[in-house]
């Protein structure tokens, strides 16, 4: 029962409306159907009550005399004539019963043997003689008892047995007819229900989607003829255009406040970087000397050409990966096994300065049918997160391999764990993050995931740490072979 | 010259008032020639109604006017009574009133005017004679039937009996189809009916013969005739009546009337072919 109400709640408005209306016809279609046929089962008892009194006073008219005289004929003949007349109302069995019980004649001398004491049958010695019929539908028959003649002075008494089939089978006729008639009007009502729900309930839809939109980050304009004559959808429109567009500026805030993020992130890189650069800058130079004191010696030469060209190439990695995770293209809809390869150059530096332990598996294919760019800042802001949290010394690691249709990735680090409300920012639906909440990044790198349809799981280590496996399917195109 | 002249007195008295009081020819044929039925076995047969008087009215070149009654015994009354020029009644009022009354013709039944009595039962009754009857309820036609009443009274009469003291209970229906009726309905134990209705029921109502049985068969009486007073039998349209009855089978619409009856025809028959109906009513008056 619970379940049942359970299961017509979880429906939706256009069809519960239909079905409450169908329900409401049912029981009013049940209770107008029963009012009907009892005032028929009444009318039609009046009537077999009069056919009967005008049938029967008819029949003792003509059957008084024979009776005071004992014609049997004369009464058969009278009995047999009622019992034959056809038309609605008929009379089964008709037995004249004198005073002392014997049967003068009836209808059916067979089953009432003339001359003889009637039969022990309960309708021939009961029941009273004010001309009371009884009804036995079941039996489709209603009996009387009918005095011929004055109380002190009975002649007989007249019992008939009335066929009451045509009255029943017309019962039924109305049934079928009101079972017909209710069962397609309440089809009508609750297909009319049904559309009028839809028609009331379309502004909701309009409504629904537009929040869905704003929801995937898209634009929640919403027609304002959509309301229709509705007041009360019409407040309701007004009200979530000015929400959309509270809404739109907070996020165009947000947006900045992640792009002042991202610059901040920036700088904090650059600096990183000027130390990767001059780290090696002073070996450089310092090849650059002996070049130019020992240049003469072949090996002297070989070797400082080859710390030149290992210094300049570390450099020359480390700015071509700024370069592409700061660049902005848009066009950039394909991410390489390079491009995700890049990203240990510029976390190299959070690694050296915590002395962490990298553990780097990288198994994409060349290339996926997925936005390099975003997806490279997600991962970068994963990545650079995991670095802060885990204790010096301690140990990130990081895993890339394609699936089928997803692109899937991990990173983990040995940190306290993400707390609940890096959680819930990660993890969760908002579209905004609560206010005062500092950690843009992971707000950034779920809205980055959500648009591109990802999913993020995140998972406790054994050491404490935290594991999060990022799924990202791919665009249309599959995965080159 | 004075008895001549009472004479010639008297006769024109005699003429004048014969003028004045006996219609003439011309007046006479205005009148309706009436005939009795007997509910031998024409019981609202409106149509066969019809195709007598249709068929009787240029023969008597008179109105033709047929009259029904209940009971034979009315019939007899009102030709007795001279209500009626001739009725078609049954032999045992024709016997009775024999010195009244006489034959006009009589029908052919099978090529002759007689009949039988049957004594019936119902299909399912175990009676196999008739003293099994005894202590049952008996259905008879009409008190004044030679078929219907007369020969099972007789036969009664003749083993020491009557119809009251063999019978527990008798009724009379007034109608050899309603005896028919009563006993195939099963109210009545036997019946006693003419035998020429029941073989002719049986060919236009199997459903009620054939839920009788006959028990007993009498010997042959005379058919019921048409009869009428003794002293209407010279007249011309009793003349007329007669050979328009004998003459039924020479024409279209006689043999029509005759098919419906199921009858041969009509014939001039002696008064001895009822002497055994005779014999029965003389039986039944000496026990009564």
């Amino acid at each position: 029962m619970r379940a049942a109400r359970s299961a017509v709640r979880d429906l939706p408005l256009t069809i519960r409306v239909p079905v409450m209306v169908a329900g409401l016809m049912v029981v009013v279609g049940t209770l107008a159907s029963w009012l009907v046929l009892a005032a028929l089962v009444r009318t039609q008892e009046r009537h077999v009550r009069e056919l009967a009194t005008i049938a029967l006073d008819g029949l003792a008219a003509s059957i008084s005399a024979p009776v005071s005289r004992r014609d049997v004929w004369e009464t058969f003949d009278a009995l047999d004539r009622l019992t034959r007349r056809g038309g609605g109302f008929s009379v089964r069995t008709a037995v004249v019963l004198l005073p002392d019980g014997t049967v003068l004649a009836a209808s059916d001398p067979g089953r009432f043997p003339t001359l003889r004491p009637a039969p022990r049958e309960d309708w021939l010695s009961q029941g009273s003689e004010g001309r009371a019929i009884v009804f036995d539908d079941a039996a489709a028959r209603a009996r009387v008892r009918y005095p011929l003649g004055p109380a002190n002075a009975r002649l007989a008494t007249i019992l008939a047995e009335i066929d009451t089939r045509s009255f029943l089978a017309q019962r039924r006729r109305v049934l079928y007819l009101l079972l017909a008639s209710n069962s397609l009007l309440t089809l009508a009502l609750a297909g009319g229900g049904y559309l009028l729900a839809r028609r009331m309930l379309r502004p909701l839809g309009q409504l629904t989607e537009a929040v869905e939109r704003m929801r995937r980050g898209r634009d929640p304009e919403i027609d304002p003829a959509a309301c229709g004559s509705s007041p009360e959808f019409r407040s309701l429109f007004r009200r979530f255009a000015l929400m959309a567009r509270a809404v739109r500026e907070r996020e165009t805030l947000l947006r900045r406040l992640a792009e002042e993020e991202r610059l901040a992130q920036l700088g904090r890189l650059a600096t990183g970087t000027a130390h990767e650069i001059n780290n090696p800058l002073a070996g450089l130079l310092t090849a650059v000397d002996t070049l130019r004191a020992h240049g003469h010696d072949p090996a002297v030469r070989t070797t400082a050409l080859d710390i030149l060209e290992r210094g300049l190439l570390g450099i020359r990695n480390l700015v071509r990966a700024m370069l592409v995770a700061y660049r902005d293209n848009p066009d950039d809809r394909r991410l390489s096994r390079d491009a995700v390869e890049d990203l240990q150059h510029l976390i190299h530096h959070e690694i050296a300065k915590r002395r962490l332990l990298l553990e780097w598996r990288n198994e994409l294919p060349l290339e996926l049918p997925l936005p390099s760019g975003q997806l490279r800042q997600a991962l970068l802001n994963l990545l650079l997160n995991a670095c802060q949290v885990t204790p010096v010394g301690g140990r990130v690691a990081f895993e890339a391999r394609a699936e089928p249709q997803a692109a899937s990735f991990i990173v983990e680090d040995e940190g306290p764990g993400m707390p609940q409300a890096g959680r819930d920012l990660l993890l969760g639906d908002e579209p905004l993050p609560p206010e005062g909440f500092r950690g843009l990044g992971l707000w950034t790198t779920r809205r980055i995931l959500s648009q591109l349809g990802g999913r993020v799981a995140c998972e406790t280590t054994a050491s404490g740490g935290t594991r999060l496996r990022v799924q990202v399917p791919l665009a249309r195109e599959r995965i080159p072979s | 010259m004075v008895c001549s002249g009472m004479i010639t007195r008297r006769k024109w008295l005699a003429g004048t008032l014969a003028a004045a009081l006996v219609p003439r020819a011309e007046d006479r044929a205005r009148e309706p020639f009436r005939l009795g039925l007997t509910p031998v076995f024409l019981d609202n047969d409106v149509r066969l109604l019809d195709l007598l008087r249709e068929y009787l009215e240029p023969r008597l070149q008179r109105p033709v006017q047929l009259i029904k009654r209940r009971s034979y015994q009315e019939i007899t009354v009102l030709l007795l009574a001279g209500r009626l020029d001739a009725a078609w009644i049954c032999g045992y009022p024709y016997v009775q009133y024999r010195r009244r009354l006489a034959l006009v013709a009589a029908p052919l039944w099978r090529g002759a005017p007689l009949y039988r009595s049957y004594i019936i039962v119902p299909r399912g009754s175990r009676a196999r004679a008739l003293d099994d009857l005894r202590g049952t309820i008996h259905a008879f036609s009409d008190p004044d039937s030679n078929s219907g009443y007369l020969v099972t009274a007789a036969l009664l009469v003749e083993r020491g009996e009557s119809p009251g003291s063999f019978f527990r209970h008798v009724f009379f229906t007034y109608g050899h189809r309603n005896v028919v009726r009563a006993v195939a309905r099963r109210l009545a134990d036997s019946g006693s009916v003419d035998g020429y209705v029941f073989e002719v029921m049986r060919a236009r109502e199997p459903e009620l013969t054939d839920a009788c049985r006959i028990l007993r068969r009498s010997r042959e009486y005379g058919f019921p005739p048409v009869a009428c007073r003794r002293g209407d039998a010279h007249k011309p349209s009793i003349r007329a009546l007669r050979s328009a009855l004998i003459d039924m089978p020479s024409s279209p619409p006689g043999r029509t009337i005759l098919e419906i009856l199921a009858l041969d025809g009509f014939a001039f028959v002696s008064p001895d072919v009822y002497a055994s109906i005779e014999v029965n009513a003389s039986l039944l008056a000496r026990a009564t």
